[in-house]
């Protein structure tokens, strides 16, 4: 028993449990005990340890421990706690448990050793991440939350249809590498996975909901989501070559719009997609350096996009706005989180000496070393938009541009900013230190990122993207647009798909069971009493009272020979 | 950005095109490796690719007004 109170994601969501019974002054210390204590969980187990417990007929297998789900435990509880520190000064009761269960959910899930437990811990993230939109509680985001919410149980559902089918066809249901094949089983896991993973044409949630989400909301939702779907793809799926090309599709798709949006959170999120892109295309390529570089794009993804999200939402903060239409300027009043953010941006675009340079390099080395070059180059792209989208163009807008920004200033809670050094920190170590981070990949590595030609490579992209974007700059001024996506299908024709999806298919059930009723009522009277059919040449009543003896007898036998079949049947 | 600025990135490219003229002469692990600067043309074709398609695509067909959904 107390090794099932002992595992990482349990740990969290007893912590989300107890929260409300303390005082909105101890709240927010408390957050930040949990994932230490998660933390401290999974350094002290060694790999390969392993809870196991039982439902129904099913062995479950509750925790199991390896360095892939260590390196991503290690992750997110990091992740967890550093959220927690931002959110510090946030009192809110609701939003404090809600993100502490879903932090829970996902280090449940990548701790789960058989399926069962994953979808139990999956569903927890879904629902308690949806609490981190309706917070805002306004009818934009209750509607947004909904949305949400629908596609997340849409998610979970073909993702457990998924594995009630391939526990009956395969009979297991440990989390283990499923072999390329496209049954319905393994089709349906896969969609409730690429669901999660924002794989497009399935992302749109992402973009929706993101960047209506409370404030510190998003940076939990930036973490744990994706992530987790991306642990599932490598652990799952790693080697299914048609991921190479969604992943390919998805960092040039996420990158487009990051070009095109105009609020700072619109863009990081669209920008979330394009970077699962780059993972998900390596868990297709499926080689050892492959699945490293995407195991590593996780973790140091977690680290700089958290950052980001971060320092926007501190401008937000102080603030009141995200629409880079209403600002720039921010530079003399906002000093420190520009260099934060910029930090971050230099990680997220491959910079030398930041995070994103070795797993970055470790994903397009994969690609382009793993016969696909093609794809390598299309990777390239996503890099120059990137540095295009997410270092110059959302920086130069919030805070240069103009001279002075105007507006009403709040100040930042110093929480926020410790929040931020910590990541920074974080960035530029793993930047220099590479080796760090490689004793916790799932293959031995010596991968060496500072070698003169990734150097002179990733110089040239960015010196001369940065001269393009130099000249083209105005181009990308900033406006108040909405962005049409492919939720629009869904938003706009809302009407149309209550019509086809809700009346439809009521009026048809209806319809059903009037025919039903009908039919039934028409038999119940047809059959009400058989001596009408057995005797139909008499106009007499044959009330049952009156029959003959021998009518009984017949009867009798016939009651009788139903019994004894039935028992003999059942016997 | 001042002259300085441009000075210093200047500077930085030249040593990136002496690097890949003397060390990585005979670096050839990809097609592309047998075009001289080939990553810096690559980035500003894509960089101006990228910005003129994008705004091609805002305008035509994503684009709307700011309260299309309420």
């Amino acid at each position: 028993m107390i090794e099932i109170l002992a595992i990482p994601g349990v740990i969290l969501l007893i912590g989300a449990a107890l929260l409300s019974f303390f005082s909105e002054k101890l709240r927010p210390a408390l957050f930040l005990i949990f994932p230490l204590l998660a933390a401290a969980v999974i350094i002290l187990r060694p790999e390969g340890y392993s809870v196991t417990g039982s439902l129904l007929h099913y062995d479950l297998v509750l925790m199991q421990t390896d360095s892939l789900s260590n390196l991503f435990g290690i992750v997110f509880a990091l992740g967890a706690f550093v959220a927690g520190v931002y959110a510090f000064h946030m009192k809110e009761l609701g939003q404090q448990i809600c993100a502490l269960g879903y932090a829970g959910g996902a280090l449940g899930v990548v701790y789960a050793g058989d399926l069962l437990t994953l979808i139990i811990f999956w569903e927890i993230m879904a629902v308690a991440s949806t609490w981190l939109i309706w917070a805002q509680r306004t009818p934009e985001t209750d509607a947004a939350g909904m949305r949400y919410l629908i596609y997340h149980i849409l998610g979970g559902g073909l993702l457990f249809a998924g594995i009630l089918w391939h526990s009956v066809v395969a009979g297991s249901i440990a989390v283990e590498t499923i072999p390329m094949e496209y049954t319905p089983a393994n089709i349906l896991m896969l969609l409730g996975v690429a669901i999660n993973a924002a794989v497009i044409p399935l992302h749109t949630w992402l973009s929706d909901a993101y960047p209506k989400a409370t404030l510190t909301g998003t940076i939990f939702m930036s973490i744990f989501t994706t992530k987790t779907a991306v642990y599932v793809l490598i652990r799952m799926f790693a080697g299914w070559e048609l991921l190479v090309f969604f992943g390919a599709a998805m960092a040039i798709y996420g990158i487009y719009y990051a070009v095109i949006c105009k609020d700072m959170r619109e863009i990081l999120s669209y920008h979330i997609i394009s970077q699962v892109g780059y993972m998900v295309a390596a868990i297709g390529v499926g080689s050892e350096l492959a699945v490293n570089g995407a195991a590593a794009h996780a973790y140091n993804n977690i680290l700089y996009k958290s950052l980001m999200f971060m320092a926007v939402s501190a401008v937000m903060y102080s603030t009141g706005t995200s629409k880079m239409f209403h600002l720039g300027g921010l530079y003399k009043k906002m000093p420190w989180v520009l260099g934060l953010y910029v930090v971050g941006g230099l990680s997220i675009s491959g910079i030398p000496l930041f995070a994103g340079f070795v797993s970055k390099g470790m994903v397009i080395d994969a690609a382009g070393y793993g016969g696909y070059e093609t794809i390598m180059l299309v990777l390239l792209v996503a890099s120059v938009g990137t540095w295009l989208s997410v270092g110059l163009k959302l920086p130069y807008f919030t805070w240069f541009d103009k001279q002075d920004y105007e507006g009403e200033l709040k100040p930042v809670p110093l929480n926020m900013y410790i929040a931020m050094g910590i990541l920074a920190f974080a960035c530029v170590f793993y930047g220099i230190f590479p080796n760090a981070l490689y004793t916790f990949l799932p293959f031995e590595t010596d991968y060496q990122p500072y070698t003169v030609y990734h150097l002179v490579e990733i110089t040239q992209i960015a010196l001369l993207t940065f001269v393009g974007f130099w000249l083209l700059r105005k181009k990308l001024a900033p406006e108040l647009t909405t962005v049409l996506d492919l939720d629009w299908f869904y938003r706009k024709a809302a009407p149309a798909t209550r019509l086809v999806f809700v009346q439809k298919v009521d009026t048809f059930y209806g319809r059903v069971e009037d025919g039903i009723q009908a039919s039934a009522r028409y038999l119940s009277g047809k059959f009400q009493n058989p001596m009408r059919w057995l005797n139909p040449f008499t106009d007499e009543e044959n009330e049952a009272s009156s029959y003959s003896p021998a009518m009984e007898v017949v009867m009798s036998f016939i009651l009788l020979c139903f019994l004894i079949f039935a028992i003999i049947y059942f016997l | 950005m001042k002259k300085i600025h441009w000075i210093i990135l200047g500077i930085l490219f030249v040593i990136t095109l002496v690097l890949e003229f003397t060390v990585l002469a005979g670096y050839d692990s990809h097609w592309w490796n047998a075009i001289p600067a080939f990553y810096a043309i690559f980035g500003f074709v894509m960089c101006y690719a990228l910005v003129y398609s994008a705004k091609f695509i805002a305008k035509k067909i994503v684009n709307r007004d700011i309260n299309y959904y309420d």
